[in-house]
């Protein structure tokens, strides 16, 4: 019994000792936010600077960061709930369905989930501007639809963790195939979702590229292509600490969203769900 | 009433395609027309703007036949190897931690926020981070090891970790892992917790131990998250690009020995002075079937059991 | 799903919450900002706009004052430096008729008049003005065929930022013609870092310092090619000067790089000395790292190569070093960066634009507000920069700056630069570092060299 209680001290030791290790770079980020620029490059300290109003103003000269984050929350959030949905729905259909057509749908996507993204960009903007999206959001939240890295996830997930026995048993009570996937899939794939929810609203909040080609109204930009703007500075160094400032800002909203969510992604097959 | 129930079964399994309908117009419309560009572009001699010509094969031609490629190809591969084995050992490492049924080790949502941390963090902070701490000579990671050397009386001769090209790439893998282990383990740890705990109860009457229920309930189970995982680090990886970038000077020594494809690609995309957007649509294409041919691999590896 | 409710409750409260702040804070000129408070009136909106895109925050206080002033409307767009050709570029592919300003870096500028980026300035009377601007500033704004496409309302010549205090001690001078001397030529330097280390100094924070004034011959020269003598010479100095432990070891634009301007900074070397003391590196607190420097070197630095806008980064870091400085010519004269505004090809408003480039460029009032208000930037216009000539300024020991960084800019021969020379540079900076490091020897680097500029530029001719 004592060779168990220093077991499991010493992994909560290695546990603490790795988490110590991510989590001080992460708090030297946010102290950086209180220091000026040549403070900053000048070195690290743990200590609070003095320079929180001054890089606050600095942010504020270049941008209003509330308009950034009101933006990408106007972006983040639908792309988000719209990927979580739909990937789910499609997992759902490859993973569930035998229909023709099924493995080429897959095999599209593992194919797609390769392919380089950056290169697709220039075409990707012809297409916007031919559509008459350029300022426009949609370009930014309707392809999540078709997330092929969440779909291939999801429909993972969902053969290894959903029972079929489940399906049956629903359809022979006669319940609608939407009426499945809605009251039984989807809560048993919570955990995959939840996960696959917190994964795209970061990368949804920190999309950079995308909205930076598309959007060119100092209104519309969202904080990730706001913040840029910092760097556009003569002398870099001087917005070191309004960098961090805004980097600081853009975190804790995704800080948030990770601390509510995350506490969907536990067991969800409980000993009761599988009654029959 | 076996007829019926096959052709009810065909009935249901027609939903299929409503279910797929909207992802399958949507990837339409918004990821296959550029790409399918991009594969025109990648045979002519488009520089940055205007019409190219049709050159046919010329730029995979020049691709296949420029030990640069390749070189970059090899550091990448580098680089992703000792990574890989890094990320996805530690991340292991912890999901048998936290899955374990003897220790029942607490305090999982506090620790899973805290190691997705580095990930939260711009590459662009993270490579002035450790390029300060790493700094040859000047770096606070070399001074600690030349006091801990003189602590024993000994001599270090400081190493370069980021500035040479023996150690660079190594370093580089490193503080990657570090970056990406906490997303590894958090899907990882979601498709343990996706198990059913009937298993887990059945084996623990059956009397399975630890290793034998890892062995015989999770890993199986968690192969198709498995194969997820690794075909997505398998594509991040070789598709490695900001931190060798940021960390690591175009005019410095070690430079030749971590400009992975992706930053090769980038010097013809999107760098100002040689962009070469025909060419860089061939090295995307020449890139997309490599990563296609190891995945592959890797898929016929996680199916092979199925 | 629960979930979702919540999700979007929550979205919902955040969106209003922070609509009120964004309706709190208008984007109307402010009369205190400090770019327009000197201006008696602010001139009604007169209905005009134009769209600016621009990769230096400079333009938006440009952008401020000419709003005041003439009552069009600006909308200053800011993008990041190393996005900016991207983005530009998409938006010419798209035909989009906004941003009516575009701008670019001399390195750029290149790859942006070939597709027809710039409208042409000539056309407009450009050529009205021709004399009015420095000589080589508006050289670099000509395309191939000699049309005005650009034009910068700064000069940038690189100059040697050394320390009066130990340049007195060493050389017993302090006078910057004087100290000029000792960057004569690379065998002088060499020479001068010597004479430096003996007297307990290092003479540069990073062996990238004299980078700046090494443009001698242009690197193509009609799609050859052009590896020239003085490259060479160059890249022997730079082996010297590392080999021989004569600079701080410091890479350009690092943390003990910065450090190196306000004072000594302690250096580990492989043959340690046992000095005592208690400074810390790369950690500012005091203390914090004090036991592990113990041991360590001190090295204090004598000088940078910087152009004209190190002034301000000087300025910054130099603490209680200001007032110790001087600048100095190096051994050839040399140029970096600047910002040079012109129109885009497809504005529909290209009089309208014009009459803002001039009023950044060509306009005596404003590039004398810019002097004051940037503290310390220069300016293109000539008859400016004559009027400030005799400006001192205190963090150089009072020397007058503008008198210098004219008479350098003077000396830049703009036709040695050409749109490959940030890649091929890079490429012999790291033909340069193996040699110095030792991976490869001088024949093998330089053989890599020709491979990189071969891969990357195939119509470039290589003579080996």
């Amino acid at each position: 019994m004592v060779g168990y209680k220093i077991k499991k001290g010493l992994l909560y030791a290695f546990l603490v000792l790795l988490a110590a290790a991510c989590l001080f770079p992460f708090l030297l980020m946010m102290v950086n936010a209180t220091r000026s620029g040549v403070e900053i490059t000048r070195g690290f300290t743990l200590i609070p600077g003095t320079s929180l109003k001054e890089n606050m103003d600095q942010v504020f000269k270049f941008f209003n960061p509330f308009r950034g984050i009101l933006n990408s929350i106007i972006v983040a959030v639908p792309a988000t709930l719209l990927s979580a949905y739909f990937s789910a729905l499609t997992a759902y259909g490859l993973g569930f369905y035998k229909f023709k057509g099924n493995n080429f749908i897959f095999f599209m996507i593992l194919i797609f989930m390769m392919i380089p993204g950056q290169l697709s960009l220039i075409g990707f903007y012809n297409l916007c501007s031919k559509l008459h999206l350029i300022n426009s959001y949609i370009p930014l939240i309707v392809p999540s639809i078709a997330s092929a890295g969440t779909v291939f996830f999801l429909r993972q997930y969902i053969i290894s963790s959903m029972p079929p026995a489940l399906i049956e048993a629903a359809r022979m009570e006669g319940a609608s195939e939407f009426y499945i996937f809605n009251r039984i899939v989807l809560p048993i794939s919570k955990p995959a979702v939840a996960t696959m929810g917190i994964m795209g609203f970061i990368g949804n909040w920190n999309n950079y590229l995308l909205p930076m080609i598309l959007i060119t109204k100092n209104e519309k930009m969202t904080l990730p292509v706001m913040m840029a703007t910092l760097r556009s500075s003569t002398d870099i160094q001087r917005n070191q600490g309004a960098i961090y400032l805004a980097v600081a800002i853009s975190v804790i909203p995704i800080l948030l969203v990770f601390a509510c969510f995350s506490k969907y992604i536990i067991s969800s097959v409980t000993a009761g769900a599988v009654k029959e | 009433m076996k007829l019926q129930k096959s052709s009810k079964l065909t009935a249901y399994n027609r939903w299929g395609y409503a279910f797929v309908a909207p992802f399958v117009i949507v990837f339409a419309i918004f990821s296959v027309y550029p790409v399918l560009r991009t594969l025109y572009l990648s045979f002519t001699d488009l520089k940055i703007l205007g019409k190219g010509n049709w050159i046919w094969f010329d730029n995979y031609k020049r691709v296949i036949t420029d030990k640069f490629f390749w070189r970059a190809l090899g550091n990448t591969l580098r680089i992703w190897g000792v990574n890989i084995v890094l990320q996805l050992g530690l991340a292991f490492l912890l999901v048998i931690i936290f899955s374990d049924v003897k220790y029942k080790m607490r305090g999982l949502p506090v620790f899973r926020i805290l190691y997705y941390l580095p990930n939260l963090i711009a590459a662009t902070s993270i490579a002035f981070l450790f390029n300060t701490l790493l700094d040859w000579r000047y770096g606070t990671f070399n001074i600690l090891i030349n006091s801990i050397y003189k602590l024993f009386g000994a001599t270090y001769n400081p190493i370069d970790w980021i500035g040479s090209g023996s150690t660079a790439p190594y370093t580089l893998a490193v503080i990657q892992s570090w970056m990406w282990f906490g997303n590894s383990f958090l899907m990882l740890m979601a498709s343990v917790q996706g198990i059913n705990r009937e298993y887990f109860e059945a084996a623990a009457i059956d009397g399975a131990n630890r290793w034998t229920t890892f062995g015989k309930i999770t890993l199986p189970l968690i192969r198709p998250i498995m194969m997820y995982v690794a075909i997505t680090s398998l594509i991040g990886g070789l598709q490695m690009f900001d931190l060798p970038f940021l960390m690591v000077s175009q005019s410095g020594a070690a430079y030749r020995d971590v400009q992975t494809v992706m930053m090769y690609l980038y010097r013809f995309g999107f760098t100002t002075g040689s962009t070469q957007t025909g060419y860089a649509s061939a090295v995307a294409y020449m890139l997309f079937l490599i990563i296609l041919s190891v995945s592959i691999v890797q898929y016929k590896f996680f199916n092979k059991e199925r | 799903m629960k979930t979702v409710k919540k999700l979007l409750s929550l979205a919902l409260a955040l969106v209003m919450v922070l609509s009120l702040g964004v309706f709190a804070l208008a984007d109307d000129l402010d009369p205190e900002d400090p770019a327009i408070a000197d201006l008696e009136s602010i001139a009604e909106p007169n209905g005009d706009k134009l769209v600016v895109w621009t990769l230096a925050e400079d333009l938006v206080d440009f952008g401020k004052r000419y709003q005041a002033t003439t009552g069009t409307e600006m909308e200053v767009v800011v993008i990041a430096p190393e996005d900016y050709p991207t983005k530009v570029q998409t938006a010419l592919v798209g035909g989009e008729t906004e941003p009516d300003i575009i701008v670019g870096e001399p390195q750029m500028l290149g790859d942006m008049f070939s597709y027809g980026a710039f409208a042409d300035l000539d056309a407009l009377g450009a050529q009205d003005y021709a004399g009015q601007i420095v000589d080589y500033v508006w050289e670099v704004g000509k395309d191939d065929s000699g049309v005005q496409r650009a034009i910068s309302y700064q000069i940038t010549p690189a100059g040697i930022y050394y320390r009066r205090d130990i340049a007195e001690k060493v050389f017993g001078t302090s006078d910057p013609e004087e100290v000029g001397k000792y960057f004569a030529d690379y065998p002088t330097i060499l020479e001068t870092a010597q004479t430096l280390k003996d007297a307990g100094y290092r003479i540069f924070s990073s062996d990238s310092e004299i980078n700046f004034f090494s443009g001698l011959e242009p690197w193509v020269v009609d799609g050859k090619l052009n590896l020239a003598q003085a490259r060479l010479d160059y890249m022997d100095l730079v082996v010297a000067l590392y080999q021989g432990d004569l600079t701080a070891y410091a890479n350009q634009w690092s943390t003990p790089w910065y450090q190196a301007m306000s004072g000594p900074v302690p250096i580990l070397t492989a043959d340690i000395q046992n000095y005592a003391d208690d400074s810390v590196n790369v950690w500012a607190s005091e203390d914090e790292f004090a036991e592990a420097t113990e041991g360590l070197q001190q090295a204090e630095v004598f000088a940078f190569g910087l152009p004209s806008w190190g002034v301000l980064t000087l300025r910054d870091n130099v603490g209680e070093t200001s007032g110790l400085w001087g600048v100095c010519a190096g051994p050839e004269y040399g140029m970096s960066g600047g910002t040079f505004i012109g129109i885009s090809e497809l504005s529909e408003k290209k009089d309208l634009a014009w009459d803002f480039v001039k009023f950044c460029t060509l306009n005596e009032d404003v590039a004398d507000w810019w002097i004051t208000f940037s503290e310390g930037d220069t300016v293109s216009l000539k008859t400016v920069l004559e009027a400030h000539k005799d400006d001192e300024n205190p963090v150089y020991g009072g020397q007058k700056l503008y008198a210098f960084w004219q008479e350098q800019a003077e000396g830049i021969d703009y036709s040695k630069v050409t749109p490959y020379d940030k890649i091929i540079g890079d490429a012999w900076g790291a033909a340069i570092s193996a040699v110095k490091t030792g991976v490869s020897t001088k024949e093998e680097a330089i053989e890599e060299f020709y491979d990189t500029v071969a891969y990357t530029y195939p119509e470039i001719e290589i003579e080996r």
